[in-house]
């Protein structure tokens, strides 16, 4: 099977998010180990965001909306509510990936549903708080009024694509404040991160059924 | 492709329907992308189209945000910034902002015939530059259509705008009938002129 680098970025996005929760209860990790054992603790994650995408013919950013669960060990949806609709469901080693069509969430059989599964893998990864241990990216930390990671590609499949990734974290609240995917100068994502809650039980329909 | 028949009284001093830009604009639609009859994938166009330079950028991004296809064409020439699988392919870019421009620019060349097709609707013949021929025709319930033949009168293209709001359709479909057939499914998400 071909794996599009895209899909791996595309599952960045995801990535990111779910890597920074977990940092989100006690004052903020300054190292690794720290992160990792604040990882540990988290079974459960839920939040809504709000995306901005940035792009030189725009003349404003493109905002969308949307929410996100996570259920330990690998349960997960990351679903857009507007303006363009998509979910992406994993649970019990299975992904799905639907989008809106007709009035309806229709699924998504193209081959990004399969390298999703790929992106999950290290989705599983990162929430055990070993983010480190993507060879794709660099991580550098630095903290000042807020904490920031900064993920810099050395893939060089992906020069061209992502510059570089930076999150924001408060330190006050310990919690994550914002994403961004930098892919040039002018072009980047930010991802904005509300309502955050850790550790609430989710039903396990919101992982299997699309409504 | 059909016959246009002499202008009757009624419709002999109507204008031709113009779907097209007045002037420059940026638009963004979502996307459903369907072929044999299946929804493919769906994603966000934004396009910035200027018709009196009949110059114009897009892209395409998925949900999540990544651009897939970025392109601008402008005096002619088509500069591709980004072109991910399968938007790579050799003839992608320039038979998309093909499309574009048949949707958002009046044709380039004159209007050839205007008369009443065979069921009626009042249309304008265009001659394109390049041979083709472009029928745009309208009804009473502010539907527009384009139909984009080849000089040998086989249909290409079918473009369908409704449900205008304002200055602007909130749909537009168009169904490609050259091989591989496919359509899209575009509704306004937000558009807006833009002043250079």
């Amino acid at each position: 099977m071909r794996v599009f680098p895209l899909y791996r970025h595309i599952g960045v996005i995801s990535l990111l998010s779910l890597l920074v929760f977990p940092t989100g209860n006690a004052a903020f990790a300054d190292s690794l180990e720290k992160l990792k054992k604040d990882a540990a603790q988290i079974q459960s994650i839920q939040a809504s965001f709000i995306q901005s995408k940035h792009m030189k013919i725009l003349a404003k950013p493109l905002l969308s909306e949307g929410v996100f669960y996570y259920q330990a060990p690998d349960s997960f949806r990351w679903e857009y509510l507007k303006p363009l609709k998509s979910i992406v469901l994993n649970h019990k080693g299975r992904t799905k990936r639907y989008i809106y069509s007709g009035g309806k969430m229709v699924e998504d059989k193209s081959g990004g549903v399969q390298t999703m599964k790929i992106v999950l893998d290290e989705i599983t990864a990162w929430m055990k708080g070993r983010f480190d241990s993507n060879p794709s990216f660099q991580a550098t930390f630095q903290e000042g009024t807020d904490i920031q990671i900064t993920l810099t590609p050395v893939d060089k499949s992906m020069s061209g694509m992502i510059e570089k990734i930076v999150i924001s974290l408060a330190k006050k609240e310990a919690a994550v404040k914002t994403v961004k995917i930098i892919e040039s100068a002018s072009d980047y994502t930010q991802i904005d991160f509300k309502n955050v809650i850790t550790n609430r039980d989710i039903p396990e329909t919101v992982f299997v059924e699309v409504q | 492709m059909p016959p246009v028949k002499t202008p009757s009284v009624l419709t002999e001093n109507l204008s031709c329907p113009h779907p097209f830009l007045r002037e420059k604009t940026s638009f963004v639609h979502a996307i459903e992308v369907h072929a044999a009859g299946k929804i493919r994938s769906a994603v966000i166009g934004v396009t910035v189209a200027d018709p009196l330079a009949r110059s114009l950028s897009c892209a395409i991004v998925t949900a999540e945000g990544m651009v897939l296809f970025e392109a601008e064409e402008m005096g002619g020439l088509l500069n591709v910034r980004r072109a991910m699988p399968p938007f790579d392919a050799e003839d992608f870019a320039g038979s998309m902002l093909a499309d574009i421009k048949l949707l958002f620019f009046a044709p380039e060349g004159t209007i050839h015939k205007r008369g009443v097709l065979p069921d009626g609707k009042f249309v304008c013949r265009w001659k394109e530059l390049e041979g083709d021929w472009v029928d745009v025709f309208g009804d009473c319930n502010e539907v527009i259509q384009i139909k984009r033949y080849s000089p040998c009168g086989s249909l290409k293209r079918h473009v369908i705008y409704d449900n205008l709001a304002g200055i602007y359709f909130q749909s537009i479909v168009l169904h490609a009938k050259e091989t591989p057939t496919y359509s899209l499914y575009m509704t306004l998400i937000e558009a807006q002129s833009v002043r250079n």
